[in-house]
């Protein structure tokens, strides 16, 4: 089969992948994987170093709108595995599954990248967060202390 | 399986010999070799590709390289000559892999050898099989292989410590067949009197270090003797890939010491060798601890004879390899059990003395073979001793290694701060819980097979310093031959893989490259094991769910690791709106008692002074 008509094949399979009835007319779960599976079809397998850049973008957006890195670790997973039942069963020859499933492991691989990627920023951000917290705390302690030391003072005074 | 040429009496005195072997790994050599002493033509090809065309390519190529010699040799200089016949070579190769989709990709390395005269050869070579050149007992490699690594580090793009991590370091920037032609590096080299070139497979290099080799080009064994010697060491290193070796010997001045040692020395050695045995049992070898519950005969030949015969084998062909193994069998064995190194100092010292004892009674009839031998002995003794030193410098570092952990434990037992990174029996992410189910790829006892077989190849095909890629490897095989059908192999591998890396791009960065070669190396090993197409399919289908499983394994790890850090800014920013808390309700209270001291103070004045204090 030429690489057209392979990914001819696996877009057909799309509907089963991501079981697309469920969802109706939104995006269902998981369609950015789908797509950068068949771009990676489209590539021809060409082994550049680098991210999927579209894909990068994809999860990141997602990640921005709220979504769980979790979830899209999820979709993620669930596209692979479905991918691999519905391939093993639509395309006959051994050698083009070999080419679709070798995509999909690099796919997954990228969207694992991108999804650590993001945790790891977080966390960088969230340390920094941490130690902002940590100073404002020292200063609002320093205030603290001195308006302790007015209240006693002037609850003597007054008492007086 | 291994298939030599025979030793060739080549033009101008030359001594050519090649050997190549399918290795232990590998079912099939796609290795190819030309040996023409009438030619003067030495080539090596090695090729590559899937559903067996690697084997296809290199034979292409080497036919229609030789052939182009043929004819053309005559109408053409000879460094064009060789060059021409390489890009045909290639062209030929191209060609052949358009015509089905079996053979799509495939391709093969080459280095080739054209020997003018005994005084001048020239070097061709595209990819990574090499070209060495062995003068005056220096051994220097004249072809640098072409990967797309090595070419980013010519061109200043990549420092040699990020080449030496670089996932794509194996992967070849030239070859024969990729396209119609290639760039070929041609090298015009003068030869001197003695001179070794030795053209070898990456099969060789991969699993032999530089030293070894050198050693063994530099034995003055015959050319034939020291390619079988060469394939030897590398299926002792391993043998994960199909190796070849052509030796090509300029002729020397005069027969050497090392010969006269060789031909007499080995020969009276070995007949004194039930002295040498008497020697060393008056000497005490038996009452050494490492000899204990051996009798006294089993003591002398398991460990003095075979001594002996080994310091024989090495004498004969002037090597030290018998030797240290020899001194490494010994020595290993013992220090794993945990035995005394004063004990294998005991041994190596009686072995040493008894040598020299039988030396000396050899010198005392023949003063200058007993000279030679005494020489070669001394160095026998040297190489056991330094095998000895290997040893027990990694006894060194294992020692090390338990210092630091110890140390690292104390340590985390004083200090109060946690560990940032934390590993929970209750994991925080919901899919990486060891009892989540996941679909299995009904594994049969054929896939199991094919699928080990597979990564024992990937792991072959692993560079030695590519730690983090084998440790992949073997979690990889763990996960995709493991039938419980949960997630708990993927949990426990990545948790090993992922030990006590820090949360930021340079910890966890590396695994995911180190995965993404795993990735590259196991879709191209998978064509290298011997089965039908489904069955790799299948296997293919296997390792890559076992990957998706472990890659997603590794990220919740990250992601566990992560939760922290939003945990604990959670927690200092609740601490900051309590304290933000206090001091509102502070400031209120001393606005109050401001307000109470002013009036306090406002009524102790006289009547018609208040309602003037200033505040």
């Amino acid at each position: 089969m030429s690489d057209v008509d392979l990914i001819e094949a696996v877009s057909v399979l799309r509907d089963e992948v991501l079981d697309t009835v469920e969802h109706g007319d939104r995006d269902p779960p998981g369609a950015e994987v789908f797509q950068a599976l068949l771009r990676a079809l489209s590539v021809g397998g060409e082994s550049v170093p680098g991210l999927d850049l579209q894909l990068h973008d994809s999860v990141t957006r997602r990640l921005a709108w709220g979504d769980s890195e979790e979830g899209v670790l999820a979709d993620a997973e669930m596209v692979f595995d479905r991918l691999m039942i519905a391939v093993d069963r639509a395309l006959r020859d051994p050698a083009d599954r070999m080419v679709v499933i070798e995509a999909a492991t690099q796919v997954a691989v990228t969207v694992a990248r991108v999804v650590a990627l993001a945790a790891v920023g977080r966390a960088a951000r969230d340390r920094a967060a941490r130690l902002r917290e940590e100073l404002a705390q020292r200063q609002l302690r320093e205030v603290l202390e001195k308006q302790r030391s007015s209240i006693v003072r002037l609850e003597l005074e007054t008492r007086d | 399986m291994s298939q030599s040429s025979a030793p060739a009496p080549a033009a101008g005195g030359l001594r050519v010999a090649g050997d190549t072997n399918v290795g232990k790994v590998r079912t099939t050599n796609e290795d190819a070799m030309i040996v023409d002493p009438v030619r003067g033509l030495y080539v090596v090809f090695d090729g590559m590709g899937g559903a067996n065309a690697g084997d296809i390519a290199s034979q292409t190529a080497r036919d229609a390289l030789k052939d182009f010699v043929v004819q053309r040799r005559a109408s053409m200089e000879p460094r064009a000559l060789l060059e021409g016949a390489i890009q045909h070579a290639c062209l030929t190769v191209f060609n052949a892999a358009q015509e089905s989709r079996e053979r799509h990709g495939m391709g093969t390395t080459v280095v080739g050898c054209l020997v003018v005269d005994a005084k001048r050869a020239i070097v061709g070579h595209v990819g990574d099989s090499r070209c060495y050149l062995l003068r005056a007992g220096r051994l220097q490699a004249l072809t640098r292989d072409h990967t797309i690594v090595e070419e980013l580090v010519d061109r200043g793009l990549l420092s040699a410590e990020e080449a030496e991590r670089h996932p794509y370091k194996n992967v070849l920037s030239r070859n024969l067949g990729a396209k119609p032609e290639t760039r070929v590096d041609v090298l015009d080299l003068e030869l001197k009197p003695g001179d070794r070139l030795l053209l070898c497979s990456d099969g060789l290099y991969g699993y032999a270090s530089a030293e070894a080799i050198q050693y063994l080009l530099g034995s003055g064994d015959a050319p034939e003797h020291v390619a079988r010697d060469l394939i030897d060491l590398a299926l002792r290193g391993g043998g994960g890939d199909n190796v070849s070796t052509i030796v090509i010997e300029t002729p020397s001045a005069a027969p050497t010491s090392t010969q006269v040692v060789r031909t007499h020395g080995a020969v009276a050695w070995w007949q004194k060798r039930q002295r040498f045995l008497q020697v060393a049992k008056e000497r005490g070898i038996t009452r050494n601890p490492i000899c204990r519950g051996l009798s006294a005969d089993e003591a002398l030949d398991l460990v003095a004879l075979s001594l002996c015969q080994a310091i024989f084998h090495d004498l004969e062909k002037s090597t030290g390899v018998n030797v240290w193994t020899f001194a490494q069998n010994l020595a290993g064995p013992w220090f794993e059990r945990g035995g005394e190194w004063a004990a294998v100092r005991n041994l190596v010292d009686i072995l040493g003395m008894s040598a020299r004892t039988v030396v000396d009674e050899i010198r005392a009839a023949d003063n200058n073979l007993g000279f030679l031998l005494d020489i070669a002995v001394s160095r026998a003794l040297v190489v056991a001793e330094l095998a000895l030193g290997g040893l027990l410098a990694e006894r060194l570092r294992q020692v090390d290694a338990d210092l630091i952990h110890v140390h690292a434990a104390i340590g985390e037992t004083i200090d109060t701060p946690p560990p940032e990174v934390t590993f929970q029996d209750q994991p925080t992410v919901p899919f990486l819980r060891p009892d989540r189910p996941v679909t299995n790829s009904g594994l049969t006892e054929e896939l199991v097979t094919a699928i080990t077989k597979t990564l024992t190849i990937a792991r072959a095909r692993t560079s030695p310093r590519a730690e983090l890629v084998k440790q992949i490897l073997t979690a990889l095989e763990t996960i995709a031959v493991d039938a419980s059908g949960n997630f708990a192999s993927a949990v426990t591998a990545a948790r090993d893989l992922y030990g006590v890396r820090s949360v930021d791009d340079a910890g966890v960065m590396p695994l995911y490259d180190a995965l993404d070669s795993v990735r590259i190396i196991t879709a191209s090993s998978v064509h290298q094991i011997s089965a039908s197409d489904a069955l790799r399919a299948k296997v293919l289908s296997a390792i890559s769910s076992a990957h998706q499983r472990l890659v997603n394994a590794v990220t919740g790890l990250v992601l566990e690791a992560v939760a922290p850090f939003s945990e604990r800014l959670r927690e200092v920013q609740g601490v900051t709106g309590e304290l933000r808390d206090q001091v509102a309700r502070a400031e209120r209270k001393r606005a109050e008692l401001e307000k109470k001291f002013a009036t306090t103070i406002d009524q102790s004045q006289p009547w018609d002074k208040r309602g003037t204090t200033e505040w």
